[in-house]
């Protein structure tokens, strides 16, 4: 009985993966794909000739790499930076007293319902009037601002963590700013971790952002993958170079998931606990 | 603030910390635009011009660069996004130039949004008035209709819309004799032709007609029936007429069958080329555009034939609606540097590349004859192109609303009549209303 029902078990998660796993699967087998392979039928579920020179060619249709440095320096400047002011706001939300402050973080919290498609345009103007467009000033910005997600995370580890640390901290001699780097950042790695790791993927992985604020010649790779891959002549998109742009797109990120998955499991499923 | 516990913050170090994660922000100069320039642009001090383009229209960034040192000028290309126009118009910050449609030609003109050129064109030598393609009357309004009085854009490359490619190797397979390169069919006639080539088994699955169901479809097909979508002063659009409702039927008709990808069962490959160019496309009204893209692929351009664009009526009409240009907005500040730029664009070695592509009509007259004629199918579909200009006309749009609103609507209602719950004069009734609305909206919006 037991046997049966977790055999029924993994049946089933093993379903979920191949559903989830599916699309990433089908992007990979695209990206080795001849051209005139992939609207054929019956569907070809694994290419005829496998076209492994599709990922050079992809490299080399536009000035892949250096698209790709555009993306790494803003999205290590935004995750660095929104790391350091969320952790050190929700720090100031957990172990710091002032009035309003439930209020304030009610607030907070209230402007992840706002969808970011409304302040397109305001942030445009805000950012043009300030003379940051094509620079990229906008994520050093918002990576200072800190993002409520992440402040509500880091509140929500801090806020467990005891008060004896704090307050023995404080008997040796130590200001609240010495308490935050030296004692509750070091030992908040998981959800350092967390954040980093959505950080980065948030801004490498965004597309509205940088073809909004940034001119072709400094735009990121998502932009360039999107919208590059074109035939010369009419601009019609070219699938599988795309698909083959696209898989070295994701292969950092993936690579950073894997590096820092543990501490991200860990970082989400402590920070609730109070 | 007070701690918890009453121990007071240290200001000092507050500030300490804070200043350090603003400089480790700015280390190393990687804030600036240019430390991300993939092409290691320097303007120099030279006149900037901001150009709103789509992917590599304008040339690749080697070309672009080439252009630069051609008219002496550092040229940002940011990618068109109706968006970002829209702020940057709003901001103060406006484009020099700016890709559109020239169906939306009479909205940017009559918002007050695009320049008059008729000062420029005057005084160019490079695009001069007696060179230009009638196609550029698409650019032009005079206040209540489109193809006459002041030019606000050029027209980049175009094509008569609904002209013909198919596919000879699905006709063979058919048997079914291939399309006069002369006359037209009727559309019934292109609708029996299109399902005896669409197949549907096991081993095979081919559409036989590929057209699009957009408001330019049936304004196309009403137009050549006699009838007219739009009243006197493109205020209101009427689909209750004979003409618009037999276009709508023929739609519907067409979509019902699936031989065609539409809004209700799309292709998955998101547009025609990949589903043509997989022999799994019998005819596609591509227009002559598509010549472009077929040059790719030696097996189907061994197989691909040119046709006439269809008629409903007894009028024979093959029409452009799109006309894809350049246009100046008026708030740009660097219009003389802007013109140069068009002229070169227009009327310069990337005007004259893109002509021996085949990728679309040239829009001056004087570079017709750059079209390819290298292959077979091309100096066919330049015979059959050169016999179908004699036919060519613009169709008139609205200055209230964008086309893009106008077929929201239409994608919006046509999926429920190709599923069956609604009837064609049902749909005509729901068109209007809706397209009227949006349009009673927008007039409202004119000064």
């Amino acid at each position: 009985m037991i046997l049966a029902r977790r055999t029924g078990l993994y049946l089933v998660l093993i379903a979920l993966v191949a559903l989830f796993v599916s699309p990433f699967g089908w992007l990979v087998v695209t990206a080795f794909k001849d051209n005139s392979e992939m609207a054929a039928y019956p569907v070809h579920w694994l290419p005829e000739k496998w076209q492994f020179g599709n990922f050079s060619k992809a490299l080399t249709f536009f000035n892949y790499l250096g698209y790709a440095r555009n993306s790494l320096i803003i999205a290590t400047i935004y995750s660095v930076l929104i790391t350091l002011s969320s952790a050190w706001a929700g720090f100031g939300f957990a172990r710091m007293a002032a009035r309003g402050k439930r209020l304030v973080f009610g607030v907070l919290l209230s402007t992840m319902m706002m969808p970011a498609m409304i302040t397109l345009i305001p942030t445009y103007i805000i950012f043009a009037r300030l003379g940051m467009i094509d620079t990229y000033w906008p994520w050093v910005l918002w990576g200072l601002a800190g993002a409520p997600y992440l402040i509500f995370l880091f509140r929500q580890f801090f806020a467990h963590m005891p008060r004896e640390l704090e307050e023995a901290a404080i008997v040796d001699g130590c200001g609240y700013g010495r308490i935050f780097w030296r004692i509750f950042l070091p030992q908040s790695w998981p959800v350092l971790a967390t954040s980093m790791l959505l950080s980065f993927t948030w801004v490498w992985g965004d597309y509205i952002a940088p073809s909004l604020l940034l001119s072709t010649d400094h735009t990121t790779l998502a932009v360039a993958v999107a919208t590059q891959y074109v035939n010369e002549s009419n601009q019609a998109p070219i699938n599988n170079l795309m698909a083959a742009g696209s898989v070295l797109y994701i292969l950092p990120v993936l690579l950073l998931f894997f590096v820092l998955q543990r501490g991200f499991v860990t970082g989400v499923s402590t920070s609730g606990l109070k | 603030m007070r701690s918890t516990t009453g121990a007071p913050m240290s200001r000092r170090r507050f500030l300490t910390t804070s200043t350090g994660v603003a400089a480790a922000a700015t280390a190393g100069g990687l804030l600036s635009g240019c430390a991300g320039s993939v092409s290691s642009g320097d303007s120099g001090g030279k006149t900037t011009l901001t150009i709103m383009s789509s992917g590599t229209e304008l040339g690749t960034a080697a070309e672009i660069k080439q252009a630069e040192k051609t008219l002496g000028m550092t040229l940002k290309v940011v990618k068109y996004d109706l968006t970002r126009l829209t702020a940057m118009l709003t901001s103060g910050s406006a484009p020099d130039i700016v890709r559109a449609e020239g169906s939306d030609a009479p909205y940017l003109a009559s918002h007050s949004v695009a320049q008059d050129l008729d000062d420029y064109f005057a005084k160019s030598t490079v695009l001069k008035a007696a060179d230009l393609d009638p196609v550029n009357d698409i650019w032009r309004w005079d206040g209540k209709k489109q193809g006459s009085g002041p030019r606000y854009g050029m027209v980049k490359d175009y094509s008569q819309n609904y002209t013909l490619w198919y596919n000879t190797a699905l006709f063979d397979a058919a048997d079914e004799p291939y399309l006069s390169e002369t006359e037209p069919l009727t559309y019934d006639k292109l609708l029996d032709v299109g399902k005896r080539l669409g197949a549907s088994g096991k081993k095979s699955k081919a559409y036989g007609l590929s057209m699009g169901g957009t408001f330019e479809t049936f304004m196309i097909m009403t137009t050549q029936a006699g009838g007219q979508l739009f009243n006197d002063d493109y205020s209101e659009v009427d689909f209750t007429g004979d003409a618009a409702k037999n276009a709508l039927a023929w739609y519907i008709d067409l979509a019902k069958s699936r031989i065609t990808p539409s809004l209700a069962y799309p292709d998955p490959n998101g547009w025609d080329w990949p589903t043509f160019q997989a022999g799994r496309m019998a005819i596609t009204a591509q227009g002559y555009w598509f010549g472009g893209q077929i040059v790719t692929d030696e097996k189907i351009a061994a197989t691909a034939r040119f046709a006439p664009a269809p008629q409903l009526g007894s009028k024979r009409m093959s029409t452009c609606y799109t006309g894809t240009g350049l246009w100046m907005p008026k708030a740009g500040k660097n219009k003389d540097a802007a013109w140069q730029a068009m002229e070169y664009f227009l009327g310069g070695a990337p005007a004259k590349k893109r002509a021996e592509t085949g990728a679309g009509l040239p829009a001056l007259k004087s570079l017709r004859p750059l079209l390819p004629k290298t292959e077979g199918f091309q100096k066919e579909a330049y015979a059959v192109q050169s016999k179908e200009l004699d036919y060519f006309s613009v169709l008139p749009f609205t200055p209230y609303i964008r086309m893009d609103a106008m077929n929201a609507v239409i994608y919006q209602l046509t999926p429920g009549a190709i599923k069956g719950s609604t009837s064609v004069t049902k749909l005509a009734d729901q068109l209007n209303s809706g397209i009227n609305k949006q349009l009673a909206n927008g007039k409202k919006l004119i000064k």
